[in-house]
């Protein structure tokens, strides 16, 4: 029996992959999942000509310099001591301008403006009358800087956003999509238990959005360290986890999608209007951090979000509401998190199973 | 009731709408015809007793099975529907093989059974087309081929015939009649009487909702009493058979035929009336043929449903 069932699956999940990955409605997903691959190799491309632009700069230096030379150059600096320091400014501007003394009397100024780099990070300088009087530094790629940008885009977007709204429109649509087609009898009619032909299209439905979402994902992490020298990416992959946060990355993204997947496969089975479901599991799952403890529980993000390999920082003066968005103040450890989101998915699939046996075909009534 | 096709007491309603009501039918082998006007329930028949839809009351059984139990039930069971929609992008070849995947089958002997289904309705050289550009006749006979291809004990066939040129329709009667002959259970409906009465061995007579009929078709006609019994008699002297026919006890009315060379009789007891002609016809007059004129579908449906879909007279 067990055989026959396997057999039954396996051709659901072909002709249901076929169905989802090569249809044009379905294109949107695809847009919504490859946005923060655009992202991250738009950065990555200014990243790079940044770098190129502060090597040049470097190169063309008096000195070589150091981000500490560049930390030393403080407001009130004379002239003489930025170029004893720094030597000759690789890139010099001048102009002349005026400077209030009092009402309506003004005195004539000799303004520059200079600019050094240690080859990341870049040094501006502004002077009155060689006088320092304005000093910036514009930080490089900085490696854990953008991981919690990265992790940003991973939980505020990815996950929230793109996934969701991704399993909404591939899952709600493996039976509601084929009732307003007027095909679900297809299946209807072949001697297959109706619990198996839920199961056979979940798993399509899993294997379609992981192709989709963790291959993206696969994408970003590619695009996010290589835009790393590699001296610095090896430090990152193998010393820093870097290589443990993107199998988590990974690992979170598949389990999402098994999550999301069987909440809205049984929306699908039980609801005529995706709008409402989809807005209900949206506001429960936005809900959870303001949720009771007990009820958090039956919650997806409430596991992906212990998942999560990088934790984003609340700087002070954030709003509560906020916070409470942004932490994950009762973590639980990565086993229970797994393990809880199977079960949760398991139930919601058995639940259904109750509502595939009941369903019937009635299309002029959709 | 492991030999027939069981409905006992089925009423099912869509919210307030009634789709069939208090239905009893137990089907032999052969086939059998639902036959009524639109929303008389035919579809909705077919529908229970192949599970896709759940009586709101009453039991069916398919041979001893249940209709909820579609792994068992579609194992000896085939059905061509009326919902003229197919799975997107695949050919008519790809539609009957993956439904035949999809029943758990390997991939060598779905292909060997798909063919064989294509071959019987003869589509094999559109089989490699999308389904999607297929015309209606085609599509018709693909759905066909997709209820045929397990070779089902039970052929459950929803207006089988829509779409179909004449020569396609005479193979597919034939066809039909091919399988009820293997002592297949076929089941159609159609509003096609003529058709209905090529192909039938007895025939459910629907209207509202309600079994209005059902059985023979001369055992149907035998029961309404309330119509006398049509017959033509094809004689060499109509006028002067009419002539003595009008003296009969049993008769009620007699017209000559157009073309001059018989009569049409109208009697309550055609017994009788055929006892009473043997007697007439020994006076002389050459009879070519006697015949039930009102012993179809046709008139069966015209006296208990006619054009009039309220007309809800049940026979009892």
């Amino acid at each position: 029996m067990t055989e026959l069932w396997w057999a039954q699956i396996k051709s659901v999940v072909r002709l249901e992959l076929r169905k989802t990955l090569f249809t044009r409605r379905g294109l949107w997903i695809y847009v919504l999942a490859l946005l923060p691959l655009l992202l991250f190799s738009v950065h990555a491309v200014v990243v790079s000509h940044d770098r190129d632009r502060s090597s040049q700069l470097a190169a063309r230096s008096q000195k070589h310099l150091t981000y500490q030379d560049l930390l030393a150059i403080k407001p009130d600096m004379t002239r003489q001591e930025v170029i004893d320091r720094l030597g000759n400014p690789p890139v010099r501007f001048h102009w002349r301008g005026q400077r209030p003394i009092k009402s309506g009397t003004f005195t004539n100024t000799f303004n520059e403006a200079y600019r050094y780099s240690d080859g990341t990070n870049d040094l501006f300088i502004d002077l009155s009358d060689d006088k320092v009087t304005g000093v910036h530094i514009r930080g490089g790629f900085n490696v854990s800087e953008d991981s919690i940008v990265f992790a940003g885009v991973f939980q505020f977007f990815y996950l929230r956003l793109a996934i969701f709204f991704g399993c909404l429109g591939i899952f709600m649509n493996l039976f509601r999509g084929e009732i307003l087609d007027k095909s679900l009898h297809f299946y209807f009619l072949a001697p297959i238990r109706r619990e198996v032909l839920m199961v056979g299209k979940f798993l399509a439905g899993v294997l379609a959005t992981c192709i989709i979402f963790v291959t993206s994902e696969l994408l970003q992490i590619f695009v996010f360290t290589q835009q790393l020298s590699p001296n610095v990416r090896d430090i990152y992959l193998y010393q820093n986890h870097g290589l443990e946060q993107a199998a988590a990355y990974l690992g979170i993204t598949a389990l999402a999608c098994l999550g999301y997947g069987a909440f809205f496969l049984a929306a699908g089975m039980l609801f005529r209007n995706p709008i409402l479901p989809a807005a209900v599991i949206l506001i429960w799952e936005s809900m959870n951090p303001f949720l009771p403890a007990l009820l958090k529980k039956f919650s997806v993000i409430y596991y992906l979000k212990s998942l999560c390999p990088v934790e984003i920082p609340t700087p002070m003066g954030t709003p509560a509401l906020l916070s409470l968005l942004v932490s994950n103040p009762d973590p639980v450890s990565a086993p229970v998190a797994i393990l809880g989101i199977v079960i949760v998915a398991m139930l919601v699939l058995y639940v259904s199973s109750f509502q595939v046996r009941r369903m019937e075909i009635n299309y002029t009534s959709e | 009731m492991n030999d027939r096709i069981v409905f006992e007491d089925v009423s099912k309603f869509y919210g307030e709408i009634l789709g069939v009501n208090r239905v009893n039918l137990s089907i032999p082998p052969g086939v059998t015809s639902l036959v009524g006007p639109n929303g008389s329930g035919k579809t909705t028949l077919m529908n229970l007793m192949t599970g896709l839809v759940h009586p709101t009351r009453g039991r069916i059984h398919i041979l001893g099975l249940q209709p909820n139990e579609p792994e068992k039930l579609f194992k000896i069971l085939g059905y061509s529907t009326q919902f003229d929609s197919f799975p997107k992008g695949l050919t008519g070849f790809q539609f009957v093989s993956s439904f035949l995947r999809v029943a758990g089958i390997d991939s060598q002997t779905a292909e060997q059974l798909a063919w064989r289904a294509i071959e019987r309705v003869n589509l094999v050289d559109a089989a490699q087309r999308n389904v999607a550009g297929y015309s209606k006749g085609m599509r018709q006979r693909i759905r066909l081929a997709q209820a045929l291809c397990r070779n089902p004990r039970v052929l459950v066939l929803d207006e089988p015939l829509n779409g179909l040129d004449p020569l396609a329709r005479a193979e597919m009667i034939a066809l039909f009649r091919a399988v009820a002959t293997d002592g297949c259970y076929v089941i159609i409906s159609s509003h096609i009487l003529h058709e209905v009465d090529a192909i039938s061995d007895q025939v459910v007579l629907l209207s509202n909702g309600y079994v209005v009929a059902e059985g023979k078709i001369h055992d149907v006609r035998g029961e309404i009493r309330e119509h006398p019994a049509q017959i033509l008699i094809r004689c060499d002297r109509p006028r002067d058979l009419a002539a003595r026919m009008m003296g009969s006890e049993n008769t009620i009315e007699v017209r000559i035929h157009n073309d001059e060379r018989g009569l049409l009789v109208k009697t309550r007891d055609a017994d009788r009336f055929y006892l009473a002609l043997n007697h007439i016809a020994l006076n002389g007059i050459e009879i070519e043929s006697v015949a039930p004129a009102d012993d179809d579908v046709n008139s069966v449906y015209e006296y208990l449903i006619g054009n009039d879909n309220d007309n809800n007279e049940v026979l009892q």
